[in-house]
């Protein structure tokens, strides 16, 4: 009797060791076969170039599920790693950012950084918002991948938190900041943007002429007409650029009187090079003009190459 | 009367002075390099990276740190680096180099071992006769039985036994490869990355406990004493005051019950070689050899270590290693080799031939026309420490696999001072570069500094030629190019030099770090495939300097002031009709490509003379590639003289 008894008791417990087995099995199954497929999907050999597409597709395919344990990889150290499981996620694409976003509370900031960066890639806008609320984290590269994401995404509801950002302290983050307010259309950031213009950061000095192009042409204008008076002379000389690839009326106006009357030999050729390039046929005669009154010899050589170059292209 | 005149005649000067002060306050290439920087409406500031683009380390060199926030001071870092080299000197570049070994946050320096007033003092058993010699060997006794392991030991005083095996038996990995490495499976290379990544951090855990301070500055303080006893010696034997046979004459009468051993100079490990051919073999401590065409068949084993001073007078010499780690190697240790004279050839295994690897080694070889052969790090190669390659003359080559030729791993700098001859350096052609290529070796060498990505940064690597035509031949990674917090240098002060190379080479630097090339005079060949000759790869700054000569630039594609994923190129040509060449004019000659949503860096500058190009740039000409961002400016600095043509019409 006892023996019956125990032998039930031992099936019964048995069952339950097996139950509660079948998904620790099932996970470290999966586990398994991801680490699996990562060490082929991450291969950077190339004999063995032909197996990474399928490995990574595989891997992709899992799904949802394989989400958590490429999250975990994202803590590597290797850079071919960490874009494989950029790749990977991208072609999850948006299924896999429930996860993501709820791991953007995470303690790691490498891991959050990255995370940011897989959101920017899928583009799918029910990220906007958590994004939005790392933009102060401490760690400036989140800061930085977080509103380059949301430059990515588009969404115009993150317009008023991103031209916050062309203050922030880092460089790399300000540069982010400006590429995300030309991709998201911020009218109201053409006065920040042309301040940048004399940012310590290259990087996010030279993105505003890309940024400002996106922008109402009309109240950009207005704010470079003002600003090309600045005494800073970078500002000054992107304005002239900026002013050349615009082209209207108004702006060769503006590069005309800066050749003719600028007594900075440097703005008189960045004005010329401006003014010569947004009249290619040279309709309104300016290159002899030009040429005629330039003494200084180095600024007539950039006016003369530019000339040349523009003749080499119509030919 | 006269004060007045003076007063005028400066006043007449200072407006002309002012008119040429464009150009004459400043060298050449900071004129061009301001000039470009107004008309790409940039900086040269511009080209400066940050210290925490991933997370600092505390391997990292004050120098290296400084010169990423200043990429562009790098030639005027090469400029004094080049004058530390002073003849018959070889003290002074390693006094001068140990300071640039300073870590990024240290304040201060430790000393070596001071040995007390008994150990200075301890009494020997003379068996030379010679003073001098006998002053020499008590020195060397002094600095082999007392300060050197007593530094040594006070260097690694914080590692327990564990972690001292571990620098002799796994450290060694991270910087060999073997060869069969090349026919791995996917899972072995697997596995083997993930052992050797371990190792790594395993080391970096305690690495930072090690203090390789005491042990170099005691192999310097070791280097001057033995030079100075040296000197008087050779002074000696050349004024003709002493043969070479009275030399090293013992004296008549030994004690009865007492060997040899028991005698300066005679001790085991010991050796003193009269004038005529002499063999040794074996782990030596010890050996002068004052004449003789002699043949060394050294060894040395790393778990007992210990300094090694050769000094050899005079002779073709052979020199062979029978085990790694010898022939000017310091290995836990010092390890000196001072050869004076003679056409000498010297065949190492890995890590020797000016070797430092946890110490300081040297080799120093005043004459002759010399060969040099080896492995894997070595002829000047420094891994916590200094490892010193001088050869003062002659037509020498050099022959190495890997990590050779002026390399610089994590706290170390490994240099050559190749001060005159036409040279010939080799690095490659035995370890494949499996991860880009089927049919390309990897150099790792050539003035290459090397760090753990991103683990450790890496230290400076560097040579410094200063007369003859060169050749230069290397595969993958070499010639003034750097990986991973690190600083690699080319710097060739005349003849007309052969730059060869296929991939990351010649003013390269890749993935945080610097890579700079100055070669100063004569018509120069500079050759290669991809990222050459003025290219900065993520974040990171190559240079590519040449000031005179008619030179020829060929490369395919992303060179000749390349940036890319956010790095700078520059290449600066300051005189001389140029002729550049690449296959790609779509990223080269002033390039930048874009990453992280923002440009890289290309500056292309050619200040004089007559240039032809193939490719984007042009003779006399502005010129601004449609890439993010990069131009380049052909020009000349001076303006052309047209007085002569009026005085004559």
């Amino acid at each position: 009797m006892n023996w019956m008894k125990i032998s039930t008791v031992v099936k019964a417990l048995s069952l339950v060791l097996i139950c509660s087995l079948v998904p620790i099995h099932a996970e470290s199954d999966l586990q398994h076969k991801v680490d699996s497929l990562f060490v082929i999907a991450s291969s950077g050999e190339l004999r063995y170039r032909d197996m990474t597409q399928p490995a990574i597709d595989s891997i992709a395919a899992l799904g949802v599920s394989a989400v958590p344990l490429l999250v975990d990889k994202f803590t590597t150290k290797s850079a071919r790693e960490r874009w494989t499981v950029i790749w990977i996620l991208r072609k999850i694409g948006s299924d896999a950012v429930p996860y993501l976003v709820s791991s953007l509370n995470r303690s790691d900031g490498l891991v959050v950084q990255r995370i940011c960066w897989a959101l920017g890639d899928i583009k799918d806008t029910t990220a906007v918002i958590p994004l939005m609320s790392v933009l102060e984290h401490k760690r400036w590269q989140v800061r930085e991948q977080a509103v380059g994401a949301l430059g990515k995404i588009g969404d115009s509801r993150a317009a008023d938190a991103v031209m916050r950002v062309l203050y922030d302290s880092v460089g790399q983050v300000r540069k982010a900041a400006v590429v995300a307010c030309g991709a998201l259309a911020v009218q109201e950031s053409i006065v920040g943007l042309v301040h940048t213009l004399n940012d310590q950061f290259y990087g996010a000095r030279l993105e505003v002429a890309n940024s400002l192009l996106k922008l109402d042409t009309t109240m950009v204008m207005e704010v470079l007409v003002d600003s090309i008076k600045s005494e800073k002379q970078m500002i000054g000389n992107l304005i002239c650029q900026l002013l050349g690839e615009y082209g209207t009326d108004e702006a060769i106006e503006i590069l005309l009187n800066q050749v003719l009357n600028s007594p900075d030999a440097t703005r008189r050729a960045h004005a010329a090079v401006a003014l010569i390039k947004a009249d290619p046929q040279d309709n309104c005669d300016y290159r002899t003009t030009i040429l005629e009154r330039e003494t200084d010899r180095l600024t007539r050589l950039k006016i003369e190459s530019t000339i040349s170059d523009l003749q080499n292209e119509s030919e | 009367m006269k004060i007045l005149s003076l007063f005028a005649v400066v006043l007449v000067w200072l407006p002309i002075s002012t008119a040429v002060g464009q150009t004459a306050d400043i060298s050449p290439e900071q004129f061009g390099l301001e000039h470009i920087c107004e008309f790409l409406n940039l900086k040269p500031d511009d080209i400066s990276f940050r210290s925490d683009f991933t997370e600092p380390d505390s391997f990292r060199l004050k120098i290296v740190a400084e010169l990423m926030s200043h990429p562009l001071s790098m030639i005027d870092y090469v400029s004094e680096t080049k004058d530390a080299w002073v003849p018959g000197q070889p003290e002074i570049p390693s006094a001068i180099l140990s300071q640039d070994l300073i870590g990024e946050y240290q304040t201060d320096r430790s000393q070596p071992y001071q040995p007390n007033t008994s150990e200075i003092q301890r009494k020997h058993n003379l068996y030379f006769a010679n003073l001098s010699l006998n002053q020499l060997l008590s020195k060397a006794a002094l600095y082999l039985d007392v300060i050197i392991p007593k530094s040594a030991e006070k260097a690694l005083a914080r590692l327990s036994s564990e972690q001292r095996s571990f620098l002799v038996n796994e450290f060694p990995e991270l910087l060999i490869i073997h060869e069969e490495e090349e026919f791995f499976s996917i899972e072995e290379n697997d596995s083997l990355e993930k052992t050797e990544e371990a190792y790594t951090e395993q080391f970096v855990e305690f690495g930072t406990l090690i203090d390789k301070d005491p042990i170099v500055a005691a192999g310097i303080d070791c280097l001057r004493q033995i030079l100075l006893d040296v000197g008087v010696l050779r002074d000696a034997l050349r004024r003709g005051e002493l043969s070479k046979q009275e030399l090293i004459k013992g004296t008549s009468y030994l004690p009865n019950q007492t060997t040899a051993q028991h005698f300066l100079g005679l001790q085991k490990g010991w050796a003193v070689g009269g004038p005529g051919n002499d063999y040794y073999e074996g782990d030596y401590y010890f050996i002068l050899d004052v004449g003789g065409d002699d043949v060394y068949n050294l060894s040395y084993d790393p778990a007992n270590p210990h300094c090694v001073i050769i000094i050899d007078l005079s002779g073709d010499d052979h020199y062979r290693s029978k085990t790694n780690f010898t022939l000017g190697s310091g290995c836990l240790s010092v390890g000196l080799l001072l050869d004076f004279e003679g056409n000498d050839r010297y065949d190492a295994k890995s890590f020797g031939l000016g070797s430092a690897f946890f110490g300081f080694g040297l080799l120093y070889d005043a004459r002759g026309d010399d060969r040099y052969d080896g492995d894997t790090h070595v002829q000047g190669a420094g891994t916590f420490g200094i490892g010193l390659l001088i050869d003062e003359s002659g037509r020498d080559i050099y022959n190495g696999a890997l990590h050779c030729q002026g390399f610089g791993f994590v706290e170390g700098l490994g240099a050559i001072y190749e001060i005159d001859g036409s040279d010939s350096y080799y690095a490659g052609g035995k370890y494949k570069d499996v991860l880009r290529y089927e049919d390309h070796y990897l150099s790792l060498s050539q003035g290459f500094g090397y760090g753990l990505r991103p683990y450790a940064s890496g230290g400076i690597g560097a040579i410094f030629d200063m007369k003859g035509n060169d050749s230069y031949y290397s595969d993958i990674f070499a010639q003034g190019t750097s990986y991973w917090w690190s600083l690699g240098i080319i710097y060739d002060s005349s003849g007309n030099d052969n730059y060869q190379s296929f991939q990351y080479a010649q003013g390269t630097a890749t993935h945080m770090s610097l890579g700079v090339l100055i070669d100063d005079c004569g018509n120069d060949v500079y050759f290669g495939k991809g990222l050459m000759q003025g290219c900065g790869h993520d974040y990171s700054c190559g240079l590519l300097l040449d000031r005179s000569g008619d030179d020829t630039y060929t490369a395919y594609d992303l060179s000749q002031a390349a940036g890319s994923a956010n790095g700078a190129g520059v290449l600066i040509d300051n005189e001389g009709n140029d002729r550049y060449s690449v296959r790609n004019s779509d990223n080269t000659h002033g390039y930048g490509n874009p990453r992280r949503s923002f440009g890289s860096i290309g500056l292309f500058i050619d200040l004089a003379g007559s240039d032809q190009y193939q490719g984007y740039g042009c003779d006399n000409h502005y010129w601004k590639t449609p890439s993010k961002w990069g131009g380049g400016i052909d020009i000349e600095i001076n303006p052309p003289d047209t007085t002569a043509g009026e005085n004559t019409q």
